[in-house]
């Protein structure tokens, strides 16, 4: 087991008073604290901090401590508490939400027999840990109601120790639900200690990003592509939504970007439904042959259009 | 077939997160999480979305041993992050449809 240098973990010295060592404590845990900073690691790194910082808190747990230190010397590698140890008179607070991960060199000098894990009450033992997940979900499956298997990872405790055990459940998207939003499974997260009832499982949908439609919140947008010919004299297009196709009349003279709203095509929200907006695109073909090039070459010397015209009023 | 549910009440949410409930009348009252209905405090029903600023809130307060007022600023801004990174998302998403991906210099 390494033992851990608390003081070097908070970057204080061991001669540091309260106030030192709380301003070291809030400045590190505001910075790794997992529900503020994303980053991998910084969990780990909050919980390696708020156990430094339980223990030097504590003027006796500190007092141990320092015991401790001195004994270690500069063998902090293959570290064993020595034989006649007795610490952990007062067992472990509740201090942070993450309970039960303090490290195994933390249990051993201050678990006593109570162990990281069982500070939070009764005979009953404590509720299991809710588990969050991010579902990613097609945009289809949203609509149709599909059944769905999804598989996570509980963590479940073993002697102190955590480890991680696959899970499978099937699941239905409910009708109405949106990106974003987090859909809770009562009881299917971890596994409560003794008679005590599982967490939850929370899934975090994610839309995944669909070919042809993107979302905002119920409605849909679909990219339209027209010829410049289509935009300019009108014309009617067949257009795709989630379920079938549609006709639409597209007006001469369509600008690029102009929105067309096709009515309870969206998404299914609670109480309503979204619409489908189809946003006009103007597409210029890859070749343009010789016949073609003639026309719109005589179009171009008959035109007075200057679609530049903004540009000279600035300039 | 598990049934999913998309709310929660105020009395297993104090249970689960062992909190007072007057600790989550502040929440609300701070306008870090709104009730989805509920006349009554003890009647109080919230969404899971609710549950998850809520969950977040309390970790924050106890963690980082900061008044409600500061939670309430952090959780916002948490929210409108999420929110502007999800926009961004879309847009950006959106935006490829309609411009190259890259950028083609003039020769």
């Amino acid at each position: 087991m390494e033992f851990k240098d608390y003081y070097k973990i908070l970057g204080v010295s061991s001669d540091a008073d309260a106030k030192e060592i709380k301003a070291a404590y809030r400045k590190l845990a505001r910075k790794y604290h997992p529900d503020v900073n994303p980053e991998e690691g910084a969990e780990d790194k909050f919980k390696e901090v708020a156990e430094a910082y339980e223990v030097l808190k504590d003027q006796q747990k500190r007092a141990e401590f320092d015991e401790l230190r001195q004994y270690a010397g500069k063998g902090y590698q293959n570290f064993e508490p020595p034989p006649d140890w007795q610490g952990g008179h007062q067992g472990a607070g509740r201090s942070t939400h993450f309970e039960g991960d303090f490290s195994d060199f933390f249990n051993s000098i201050f678990g006593g027999q109570s162990g990281g894990f069982s500070r939070t009450h009764s005979e009953q033992g404590f509720r299991g840990q809710d588990v969050e997940i991010e579902l990613p979900v097609f945009l289809e499956e949203m609509v149709q109601q599909k059944e769905r298997s999804i598989e996570y990872q509980i963590p479940v405790r073993e002697g102190g120790q955590v480890r991680h055990i696959p899970k499978h459940l099937k699941v239905k998207i409910p009708k109405g639900t949106s990106d974003g939003e987090r859909i809770r499974l009562k009881g299917q997260g971890a596994p409560g200690a003794g008679k005590a009832e599982a967490g939850d499982l929370y899934l975090h949908i994610r839309l995944v990003p669909h070919p042809l439609f993107d979302v905002n919140g119920h409605n849909l947008v679909l990219t339209l592509p027209l010829a410049p010919w289509e935009a300019a004299l009108g014309c009617k297009v067949t257009v795709p939504t989630l379920e079938g196709k549609i006709s639409l009349t597209i007006p001469e003279n369509t600008q690029a970007g102009r929105k067309f709203r096709i009515k309870g095509k969206g998404l299914p929200g609670k109480g309503v439904i979204g619409d489908l907006f189809a946003v006009a695109k103007i597409v210029m073909p890859e070749d343009i042959d010789e016949e073609s090039r003639d026309l719109l070459r005589k179009l171009s010397e008959k035109s007075g259009f200057d679609p530049r015209q903004e540009w000279r009023k600035t300039s | 077939m598990i049934a999913t549910s998309m709310t929660v009440t105020l009395d297993e949410l104090c249970q689960y997160e062992q909190i007072e409930t007057s600790m989550i009348v502040e929440i609300v009252e701070y306008g870090i999480a709104e009730p989805l209905k509920g006349e009554s405090v003890s009647d109080w029903v919230f969404d899971s979305t609710s549950t998850h600023w809520i969950k977040k809130a309390v970790r924050i307060s106890n963690d980082l041993d900061m008044d409600w007022v500061a939670v309430a600023m952090v959780i916002d801004l948490l929210k409108e992050k999420e929110a502007l990174e999800n926009e961004n998302r879309r847009y950006k998403h959106q935006l490829r449809r309609f411009i190259d991906a890259e950028y083609k210099s003039q020769p």
